[in-house]
């Protein structure tokens, strides 16, 4: 009788537990895939890339946090403000990634980086070109944003689920679940990161600016133990079109030939982005190990058969056929050996003392930075060459030149003809971030009223912005630098 | 537990009837009370025009105004209406009705709201002379409400010390239109929820205060939906802060689906555009009543103007009939109800049109891909369609006759002046006159005011208001005189 007695109150624990357990793993779990896309170009601006489970943000509270915040905005216009790519008539500009893991969440993908824009004009609309640096992008003031929301008192359920019941409505446990959980979650997830990120805000400090981060410090700061350091590493977002020719024994990638493998740095820039399993939930991790590191491992399998074959885009304005032509003899002389894929010092490690660029980049990394970077890749159960540490700059081939400016690792020269001006005669101040294009000197426009508001100014004289060295072809005859700057626009 | 064991005795009884009864009420009561307060119940109309013109969008709940207050205010405060009553900002009322077409009223948690709904822009009056009796032409657009005015009132008696519950529940009582329960809670909390929101409202329309005066049948169309998304209006590029324009027609939806709408052709979604205009009317992505809009939307897919009621020469406008043919069929459509042409429901670039840039500028590109989050809640309903366009876009003419003063921003009183360059149009005139002139093709713009009643001086050199562009070769305005009075006499046939 007793035991009869005790068995009935076990089922019902057990159904309880049972449902209670179901009910949490569908609110806060259940992995919807999402929608399928027209193509890869649309999944690489809009598909995620893993980042959503670890780095996600409710999307509700993502998508009103520039209405319930304007005075911590730039400028009016939403996320656009923070320069990043908007498609009209698309939900989420390019870069960010929707997906529902219990609840719709919002996180970013390689696109943030690597998708760029260009105008014709003023009155033109954007050009949206896919691999293209996002040189309009202010990320460190969308992050600098997203922890400023975090620190300020309205930052609360009352006022966040006010502005979201604008939008939609809600079921009661869907509130109870906001206003108790996802609100106080995201709000200390985000007062954390701004713990993380405290080194880039140290005072007087460089900003990154538009189109560009710290990657090595993000590397250094989120990824290893090694302690904050005084080292500033701002540099430009790259081109990641045509990544086939980046491919081969002895070619390296980033600024300072940090990565001997195309696809070390696809991993490394989604697992710093987010797609890396949080340690401090074991149950991310268990995730991690029983389903998501074999989809991540085979997304980015995928992400680099896509990259590989992207055509950079061809320019497009009228090209001087003839002048070109003349100009293509000028680089095979000037230029080719360093740039041209296939030659001997091309996608390869050019000393520092030689190139003579700003050197701030290459000393934001060290080998203990990448030792323990590469342990910690490791333990999550991913092979991949590994980051080492160099004393120099990678001379990058030069497909799709002109949508690369500004030129320099640093982004210090804003256009080509700066850049075969001798250093005296380089922009010691512009501004870059606008997005209109400038064919005459093959670059950005960074002067006038517009580029002013919509740019942001770089001045060379900050640490890490130097626009020196890289002196080569400054001395050619005027009509040969004329003659190559032709040539260059049909990279 | 004693009382279990006990015989009931009969006060027990006596006591458990009691129980039961009281219950009872509870129960009864509690029924009442969420009957009551759960109600939602917008005013139905059987007849689809009656439905356009007072049927609600949903409003009403969440930005509505209780009918109560709605009544009281001309009565507390006419000292802030030019006139008598709302009738002195150009609200339309027809006979027997308490409240003016476009305005819709909902019982909502049991007090009738009232807010308004498309129609209060989009229905017209037109009289023959001065001592005609107006008639009130649904779709066309409102050329008598000052909505403007109607804002700058509602916020003055925000302001005003005598708006209290005591004295708006005083008048109530002297309406009998609520009961006392309604009367009560307007009192101690209806009064005071409308003071913050109309303050609120206040404070985020003070943009408005940099533009030229709207005047009666405009409003500045995409500057509210920058603040609908909380962008910072103190902050926004100086190109973007004047958007005011008119009221345009909406007959034939139908025909035209797929076209660039709006005035700047920023959508080619009639359903987007309407729930984008439905934002105005306060209905909001979860607010907005969908078969109530639906059933609008139906009833204007092919509502058609009334045909020009004053006598056209038939002869002259078979004359300009080919005139119109050469000039502006490419762009306006081949007749009143054929709108088929090349170029017709498309852009014409700025440049090209040369008509002031404002309302253009004042759409921007931020606001357009924000515009992509917008019913972000309701997949099927997300805007997806709006573009920014760099000009104008060109309208069929339907019921042309109606939609005087001319261009997006009404700066041209009649169809004579437009045929004319910039330089010989009027650079100053009246609007909000609903006497039509059957000699100009408009309402009649030179008249200052009648019955007290003072109309507004429209002023075209002000920022916003320029009467230039649509001139020149292409658009008519150096044709002979006589081919302009036959093209005149052919217009009035649209």
């Amino acid at each position: 009788m007793h035991l009869y007695r005790c068995a009935r109150w076990l089922i019902l624990l057990a159904a309880i537990v049972c449902f209670a357990l179901v009910f949490g793993w569908y609110k806060f779990f259940r992995e919807v895939p999402q929608p399928a896309f027209a193509n890869e170009g649309e999944r690489f601006k809009y598909g995620s890339i893993g980042a959503e489970n670890a780095r996600g943000i409710p999307y509700w509270i993502w998508l009103v946090l520039p209405r319930v915040f304007p005075d911590l905005m730039p400028g009016p216009g939403g996320y656009k403000s923070f320069g990043i790519v908007w498609e009209p008539g698309q939900e989420i500009p390019v870069g960010f990634s929707k997906r529902t893991i219990g609840f719709p969440r919002i996180a970013n993908n390689c696109a943030i980086c690597h998708v760029g824009t260009w105008r014709a004009g003023e009155s033109d609309l954007p050009h949206v070109v896919i691999g293209a640096p996002a040189h309009t992008s202010n990320l460190q003031s969308m992050i600098r944003f997203l922890i400023n929301c975090a620190a300020d008192p309205r930052f609360n359920a009352d006022t966040l689920l006010g502005q979201i019941e604008r939008e939609t409505e809600f079921s009661l446990v869907d509130k109870l679940i906001y206003r108790f959980a996802l609100i106080p979650l995201t709000r200390s997830a985000l007062q954390k990161q701004a713990t993380q990120m405290a080194w880039m805000n140290r005072p007087d400090w460089p900003n990154w600016g538009t189109g560009r981060d710290d990657p090595m410090n993000l590397t250094k700061y989120f990824m290893t133990s090694q302690p904050v350091d005084n080292t500033v590493g701002q540099s430009d977002f790259p081109s990641v079109w045509n990544l086939k020719i980046r491919k081969g024994d002895g070619l390296f990638l980033n600024w300072s030939c940090d990565t001997p493998a195309v696809r070390s740095v696809l991993i490394d820039s989604a697992l710093g982005l987010g797609a890396a399993p949080d340690p401090t939930v074991p149950l991310d991790t268990l995730n991690w190990r029983l389903s998501r590191r074999a989809w991540f491992v085979a997304r980015m399998a995928e992400l680099d058969e896509y990259l590989s074959a992207l055509a950079p885009p061809s320019y497009p304005f009228p090209v001087d056929a003839p002048l070109a032509a003349q100009g293509r003899q000028v680089y095979a002389k000037a230029c080719a050996s360093c740039h041209e894929p296939g030659q001997p010092y091309t996608s390869r490690l050019i000393p520092v003392a030689d190139v003579g660029t700003d050197r701030n980049r290459m000393d934001s990394w060290n080998q203990a930075a990448a030792d323990q970077a590469n342990q910690k890749v490791l333990e999550i159960g991913i092979v991949r060459p590994g980051l080492v540490k160099q004393e120099g700059y990678q001379s990058p081939p030069l497909d799709g030149l002109w949508m690369r400016a500004p030129y320099l690792h640093n982004g210090s020269v804003p256009t080509l003809r700066d850049l075969m001006a001798p250093m005296d005669r380089r922009p010691k101040a512009f501004y870059r971030g606008y997005d209109v294009y400038d064919p005459a000197d093959v670059g950005f426009v960074t002067a006038g009223a517009a580029a002013e508001r919509d740019g942001w100014k770089e001045d060379t004289s900050v640490r890490g912005n130097g626009n020196q060295g890289h002196l080569y072809g400054t001395e050619l005859p005027a009509q040969d630098k004329n003659a190559l700057l032709e040539y260059l626009k049909t990279l | 537990m004693a009382a279990r064991t006990q015989a009931p005795t009969p006060s027990n009884h006596c006591c458990r009837w009691a129980c039961w009864g009281a219950a009872a009420v509870l129960v009864v009561f509690l029924l009442w009370a969420v009957a009551r307060f759960t109600s939602d119940a917008p005013v139905t109309y059987a007849n689809g025009e009656d439905h356009f013109k007072y049927g609600s969008t949903g409003g009403e709940r969440s930005s509505g105004i209780p009918y109560s207050i709605w009544m009281a205010l001309p009565e507390l405060f006419p000292r802030y209406l030019p006139g008598k009553g709302l009738q002195s900002l150009g609200f339309l009322y027809e006979p027997g009705r308490d409240l003016p077409i476009g305005v819709s009223k909902r019982k909502v948690m049991g007090i009738d709201r009232v807010f308004l709904n498309c129609a209060v822009c989009h229905v017209g009056s037109v009289r023959d002379g001065p001592d005609g009796a107006p008639r009130f032409i649904t779709g066309m657009p409102s050329n008598t409400v000052d909505l403007q005015g109607f804002q700058r009132f509602l916020s003055a008696v925000a302001l005003d010390k005598d708006f209290t519950g005591d004295r708006i529940a005083a008048v109530i009582e002297g309406m009998g239109t609520d009961d006392w329960l309604n009367r009560e809670l307007i009192r101690y909390l209806g009064v005071d929820l409308m003071r913050d929101q109309l303050l609120t409202l206040r404070q985020m329309f003070t943009f408005m205060d940099d533009e030229p005066v709207f005047g009666p049948g405009r409003f500045d169309t995409f500057n509210p939906p920058k603040v609908l998304l909380n962008f910072r209006m103190d902050n926004l590029p100086v190109a973007e802060r004047i958007g005011v324009c008119n009221f345009p027609s909406i007959w034939h939806q139908r025909q035209r689906e797929g076209m660039e709408l709006h005035w700047d052709g920023n959508n080619t979604s009639v359903d987007e555009r309407n729930r984008s205009a439905a934002f105005g009317t306060g209905a909001l992505p979860p607010t907005l009543d969908r078969p109530s809009i639906r059933r609008t939307e139906d009833w204007l897919l092919d509502a058609a103007p009334p045909p020009y009621p004053y006598p056209i020469d038939a002869a002259l406008s078979m004359k300009g009939k080919p005139i119109y043919a050469e000039y502006c069929a490419r762009c306006h459509g081949a007749s009143g109800t054929d709108f088929t042409g090349e170029l017709v429901g498309k852009v014409t670039p700025i440049d090209a049109i040369g008509t002031d840039r404002h309302r253009l500028d004042s759409y921007s590109f931020a606001l357009c891909v924000n515009q992509g989050q917008l019913y972000a809640a309701y997949p099927a309903e997300r805007f997806q369609h709006f573009r920014k366009t760099n000009g104008y876009a060109n309208q069929p003419l339907d019921g042309l006759w109606l939609r005087s003063p001319y261009l997006h921003n009404g700066s041209v009183p009649s169809l004579r002046d437009l045929l004319e360059p910039a330089s010989r149009r009027p650079a100053s005139f009246y609007r909000g006159y609903d006497v039509y002139d059957p000699k100009n093709v408009g309402f009649v713009s030179t008249v200052a005011g009648e019955h007290g009643k003072a109309f507004f001086p429209f002023d075209t050199t002000l920022p916003g208001n320029g009467n230039h562009g649509h001139e020149g070769r292409y658009y008519g305005t150096e044709l002979s005189d006589d081919k302009k009075q036959a093209l005149l006499e052919f217009l009035k046939t649209f």
